[in-house]
């Protein structure tokens, strides 16, 4: 059996546990009068028997003796954590730097993140980025974004 | 006719484009129509919803990256025709299919609005409920992978789509004491996580100076006399049933053009050739998907009832101009009702005219290396996702969700039944709720009235048809595995 197919069909059934044991605790009411968890309590019932038929029975079988594909092998899972963290960065620091600098920083370090860019590109780039989306945004569409301790 | 061109090329670029969507795009675009005349704002958006329709087309087809939920299915076919050389007629007849559906479409608005208007009012929680999960299993059953995962998704989707505080109870449901989850979790945000950003995760890991934009010369935009005879059957199916599954609240263009590709599959002699380029497989969908876009604005316009999130959009973008739409809308405001049927008209012969020969300069657009593109579409993402609420949190959302989308994927586990049980599953519960509190707690209701009856039935036949041979399948293989 493929490991990687045990791990998301074990993942859904914790979520699956998680939620109607929650949905429980929620009141799942009568059948005449359904509670606030009823819904979430038939979902995730309906959820945890599925994954576990699916983690037992699961995918048929292809290469005898193979643990689990290699679906994390030759690839770039990296530079996904890498864009990732930049992404998160920007959610924190949105409200703090603003949106001109925040996204100034950003559209630099996704420029150069992930391929080779050489700095006055990827500056100049940044630069007409947020002027466009500033001018279009901003002052045309009047989307309120924040100024940051800058005060711009 | 201003605000109709603009609005229609907004909306093809923002179809165009992967990532933003046009429920972020219309938000966007929201606080710019306060100014204008209602009848000027309610056509620009409404050129953005069909607009939309019509460019994600042009993704799926020469990308394989859907500009659109609802042009998801366009990929399936539209991007191996592609592959083969045959991109200008996969979107010659996509932009053709859609402006013969567009119109379909308008003349069934026009026509047919108010009878189907009395019949939906017969509809009562145990039907609304019936044709939902019917919905869903046509969906689960169209599943290219294991139904039984798209069936988990699929309840996933309505957990999802359920958070919040409860409407009949106020209890807090899956909130984790945070505010800005007592409305729930946005749509566009939770769209545009699961496959905008996941999409931009999945082409990063890979070197992306061999990612391609399809290196195809598009040669040929007007389908040939065979193209014709193959989809002309395929683009009045897809008209009729996406215009009529329009009108039914939930997935709307989403779910005709995944029931289009289901039927034209099955209509076929020979099936074999869908998700190989059969051109099938683009003009059902691409038809049904415009005329859907038509049909939704039937229950908006007749009834004040908005079939699905864009359509909630528009009925806000009236309200905000001291316009309630319903039955009385027409006696009351015949310039609105005509003026909208007017401008679809206009706006169906402004795509036709901005799709084909713009179709070079789109082309060119998608030609923009992905090293340069990737940010530009996060950045439209991330401003998309504030701008609806002006909030930081629908950022998260989006970013939460994209990394869950992206983990689906390469694990195998399809997003489409969650997009869409999201959408049903508040209206899911509500109607079973209601169906049971008239039923005196009994599900039986869903059986003893006929059109509910009808599409349970229905609904279980295809979930027994989907999923027992793959059980059977499996079983059979695990005594094989023990042997070894």
């Amino acid at each position: 059996m493929k490991m990687h197919h045990r791990v998301g069909s074990i993942f859904w059934l914790i979520i699956g546990v998680y939620t109607v044991i929650s949905a429980y605790r929620l009141g799942i009411g009568i059948f005449r009068r359904p509670g606030p968890g009823f819904i979430f309590f038939l979902a995730s019932l309906l959820l945890i028997i599925l994954s576990i038929i699916d983690l037992f029975i699961g995918k048929p079988k292809a290469n005898r003796g193979e643990e689990f594909e290699p679906i994390w092998l030759g690839v770039r899972w990296q530079k996904v954590i890498l864009v990732l963290s930049g992404l998160i960065a920007y959610a924190y620091l949105f409200d703090k730097l603003g949106f001109l600098l925040s996204t100034f920083l950003l559209m630099i370090f996704l420029f150069k993140a992930v391929e080779p860019t050489k700095w006055w590109t990827s500056i100049l780039s940044s630069l007409i980025t947020i002027l466009i989306s500033y001018c279009i945004f901003n002052l045309w569409l009047k989307v309120p974004f924040p100024t940051g301790f800058l005060g711009f | 006719m201003f605000f109709c061109f603009i609005g229609v090329v907004i909306g093809t670029l923002i179809g165009v484009l992967p990532g933003i969507g046009p429920v972020g795009a219309m938000s966007l675009l929201l606080p710019a129509t306060y100014k204008a005349t209602p009848l000027s704002a309610l056509i620009m958006l409404a050129g953005i919803y069909y607009g939309a329709q019509y460019g994600g087309s042009t993704t799926s087809i020469l990308m394989n990256i859907p500009g659109e939920a609802s042009t998801v299915v366009t990929c399936l076919d539209g991007y191996q025709m592609a592959r083969q050389g045959r991109a200008g007629p996969a979107l010659g007849i996509a932009a053709f299919g859609s402006f013969i559906a567009g119109t379909i479409g308008l003349i069934g608005l026009m026509l047919v609005a108010p009878p189907l208007a009395s019949i939906a009012l017969r509809f009562g929680p145990p039907e609304y409920f019936s044709l939902m999960c019917l919905g869903l299993t046509i969906l689960i059953y169209l599943a290219s992978g294991s139904a039984i995962r798209a069936i988990m998704m699929a309840t996933l989707g309505v957990i999802i789509g359920c958070v919040g505080q409860d409407p009949e109870t106020g209890s807090m449901r899956f909130v984790f004491g945070v505010p800005d989850l007592l409305d729930g979790i946005g749509l566009a945000p939770f769209v545009m996580g699961l496959f905008g950003i996941s999409e931009v995760f999945l082409n990063i890991e890979k070197r992306l100076e061999r990612r391609s934009i399809l290196e195809t010369k598009i040669r040929g935009l007007l389908p040939n006399w065979q193209d014709w005879k193959d989809s002309i059957k395929s683009i009045l199916r897809g008209s009729l049933l996406g215009f009529f599954l329009g009108i039914l609240p939930g997935g709307g263009a989403v779910i005709s053009s995944f029931a289009s590709y289901a039927i034209e599959k099955k209509c076929s002699k020979h099936p074999e050739k869908f998700g190989k380029g059969a051109i099938e497989g683009v003009a059902g969908p691409e038809s049904a998907n415009n005329a859907a876009a038509e049909g939704a604005f039937v229950p908006l316009l007749t009834l004040g009832i908005p079939p699905n999130v864009v359509m909630a959009l528009l009925l806000g973008a009236l309200m905000i101009h001291g316009i309630t739409p319903g039955p009385l809308l027409i006696s009351r405001n015949p310039e609105i009702f005509w003026g909208i049927i007017a401008s679809m008209y206009i706006g169906n012969g402004l795509l036709l005219i901005l799709n084909l020969p713009m179709i070079g300069l789109w082309v060119q657009v998608l030609k923009v290396p992905y090293k340069v593109l990737f940010p530009l579409i996060l950045l439209f993402c991330l401003i998309g996702a504030y701008s609806i609420n002006n909030s930081t949190f629908d950022v998260v959302i989006m970013i939460v969700f994209g990394v869950l989308g992206y983990l689906m994927r390469k694990y195998k586990y399809e997003g489409a039944p969650m997009v869409l049980a999201f959408v049903l599953g508040p209206m899911l519960e509500n109607s079973l709720r209601q169906s049971l509190l008239l039923s005196d707690g009994s599900f039986m209701i869903f059986f003893t009235r006929p059109i509910a009856a009808g599409g349970m039935i229905i609904a279980i036949l295809m979930l027994i048809s989907g999923i027992i041979p793959q059980l059977r399948k499996k079983v059979k293989a695990i005594p094989l595995e023990e042997e070894h």
